[in-house]
């Protein structure tokens, strides 16, 4: 017989001191021993817990009139140097992580403005405003700390991913992303989620966990305020808006975070309760490491469908070990497995206290909305259209003085160097060739660069002009995947485009 | 005590057996961390356990021999009350001075680490540093 219970019953259990209450990994222990009909049976609820990056996080704040009155809607606000969201009213910002300091870039952002909030340090305001008849003033500089504001809301557009992706690097060089830090030739792998400890992975065809749940917060009680923006349940990944006070919350679980390269963020901690109200609730709650797959995607190519390398289980993430072609690459978690795993076990704590208590969600999230890529009315440029394809190329037994004529004949900067196979080994520009003149050397080999920056051949022309810029150099050959040079991006070629479309 | 030296090459030196000469004739147990060498020379750390008068005869003979001798004086320094265990760091360590332990715990085993410094920007909260002294 099906086993089922209210969250009110539950509540009732909680209250009386006699729930049976399990964190997600303990509940993963006892379904896999006694199966999901005898852990519905014997527990009441499951904790879940995750503790990681989150970039779609912020604040609101109230400040309250000044005398004379300012409107900050409109005008521009910074907090410790990092802008504010003003387009609102009088006296309301919004402070997102992503925010990076005027002053200090990457390294001091909005994740960092929330966390030395949360801890009560001073912040600076500064604004600048146009003035009206009724908010006459037009700037303000004071520090604060979160005490003297009115309301400090935690509201998050996009939390805690049902299941996210694992990165790695194809390419030859290092690559630097919201996946961290990626070593060239597969050196590592990153993942972000918890697995089996994370909410929506425990409830996925969310029964349980909907809108209006109330959720450990970052140290506080917050809320689901519905489906998080990106909320992708087909594809089971499904996501929450959250909200809560930010005033209750713990910095320890709010943390402001620099990604190497890539800008700032917020680590977020986030703990949902699962009402083990049937039997197929139990068994979800249940479902392990081994269990959850996800995609590790190389991020070498730059597009938005990134190749899938092959399906990862998180039990093998975990293990600190990935194979990929036949090698064991090491692998970083990005989320704190230690911290998702203490929230669950606090969240535990609260319940058994009767501090914490269960609720009804108003409404269930969406088992079926689309997740739609941006309506672009261009199309997207990719290296093949715009590479010259007749390439001339030489050998690295040629002569220098043989590799100058050709340069000279064609009227280009860039002699790709090939073996005999037709492989990529080098290159020559130019400029090599200027400032080899008297130096001895005879042959293309001994002063061609080995380490070439490559494009292939549906490589967006943004990533081509990025390599470009950051290599300071003014042309790439194109590759296909044996190396093999199908083709040549300029400078120039980028320069022709770009004069075309204006 | 152990020390990390730093053995700096030239190109003549790099095809030379120096490094087996100097263990050969003090006796002492050299720990090679890494080498990055090549015909046109390069460098080598080890780390050594020895006493100070030991160590010093080694590094004595590896200067006849004509190697550059550094002692590292540096160190790197896990900030606890920063590190928030995310293991961001520990798939860009080339020596597993930084690892997660079977609990999810950051460790950093300085004994093993190069002062290659990877680790230091890749720290999303900025708790690894490298000291000088």
């Amino acid at each position: 017989m099906e086993i089922k219970r209210t969250i009110a019953e539950i509540n009732e259990k909680i209250k009386r001191g006699d729930a049976v209450i399990l964190t997600a990994e303990e509940m993963v222990e006892l379904v896999r021993e006694k199966g999901a009909e005898a852990a519905a049976k014997e527990v009441d609820v499951v904790t879940t817990g995750t503790f990681g990056l989150m970039c779609s996080s912020g604040a609101f704040l109230n400040f309250g009139h000044s005398d004379p009155p300012i409107k900050f809607g409109g005008g521009e606000v910074y907090l410790n140097d990092v802008p504010a969201y003003a387009g609102l009213a009088a006296v309301d910002v919004y402070i997102g992580a992503t925010a990076l300091s005027r002053s200090k870039g990457m390294e001091y952002g909005g994740g960092h403005v929330i966390e030395d909030l949360v801890s009560g340090r001073e912040i600076e305001l500064e604004a600048k405003a146009y003035g009206t008849d009724c908010y006459p003033r037009r700037e303000i500089k004071l520090t604060f700390t979160i005490h003297d504001l009115n309301q400090a809301i935690l509201c998050n557009p996009r939390n805690a991913y049902q299941r996210y992706v694992a990165a790695t690097n194809s390419t030859d060089e290092t690559l630097y992303t919201y996946m961290g830090t990626l070593l060239p030739k597969f050196g590592n792998v990153t993942f972000a989620g918890t697995g089996e400890l994370g909410p929506l992975a425990k409830d996925p065809n969310y029964e349980t966990i909907g809108i209006g749940t109330r959720i450990f917060l970052a140290g506080a009680q917050g809320y689901i305020v519905g489906e998080g923006t990106q909320h992708d349940p087909k594809k089971q990944r499904g996501t929450i808006m959250v909200a809560g006070d930010l005033k209750q919350m713990d910095a320890k679980y709010l943390r402001g975070a620099t990604v190497h390269k890539y800008g700032t963020s917020l680590f977020v901690g986030i703990g949902i309760p699962i009402p083990i109200i049937s039997e197929r609730v139990a068994a979800s709650a249940g479902i392990s490491d081994e269990q959850i797959m996800i995609d590790l995607l190389d991020y070498g190519v730059p597009r938005r469908e990134r190749p899938i390398i092959r399906k990862v289980s998180y039990a093998e993430l975990k293990s600190g070990k990935v194979e990929i072609y036949g090698k064991d690459v090491p692998v970083s978690p990005l989320s704190s497995i230690k911290i998702s795993r203490e929230i669950a076990e606090k969240l535990k704590e609260l319940i058994e206290k009767g501090e914490f208590l269960l609720s009804e969600p108003v409404a269930r999230l969406s088992t079926e909305r689309e997740f739609k890529p941006m309506r672009q009315p261009e199309r997207v440029i990719v290296a093949k259209d715009l590479m010259t394809r007749e390439v001339i190329t030489c050998k690295p037994e040629t002569p220098i003085a043989e590799a100058a004529r050709i340069l000279a004949r064609g009227g280009f900067d860039h002699l790709p160097v090939v073996d005999d196979s037709g492989t990529l080994v080098g290159i020559v520009t130019s400029w090599d060739l200027a400032i080899s003149i008297g130096s001895g050397k005879n042959k293309v080999a001994e002063i061609m660069t080995r380490k070439v920056i490559t494009a292939v051949e549906n490589e967006p022309i943004e990533s081509v002009a990025r390599k470009l810029d950051e290599h300071g150099i003014s042309g790439v050959p194109v590759i296909d995947a044996f190396r093999r040079v199908v083709g040549i991006i300029t400078t120039d070629d980028i320069s022709k485009l770009i004069g075309k479309r204006r | 005590m152990k020390k990390k030296i730093l053995l700096k090459y030239s190109a003549t030196k790099a095809t030379e057996p120096v490094l087996a000469s100097a263990i050969k004739e003090t006796g002492l147990l050299v720990n090679i961390l890494y080498a990055d060498i090549d015909s046109s020379g390069g460098e080598i750390m080890i780390s050594v356990d020895a006493p100070q008068h030991e160590l010093e005869r080694l590094l004595q003979k590896l200067r006849d021999l004509g190697v550059e001798v550094e002692e590292i004086r540096r160190v790197i320094k896990l900030d606890e009350s920063r590190c928030v265990h995310c293991g961001a760091c520990v798939s860009i360590c080339p020596t597993q001075a930084l690892r997660l332990t079977n609990d999810f715990s950051l460790k950093l085993d300085e004994e093993k680490c190069v002062y290659c410094e990877a680790c230091i920007p890749t720290c999303p909260m900025r708790a690894l540093k490298i000291g000088r002294w």
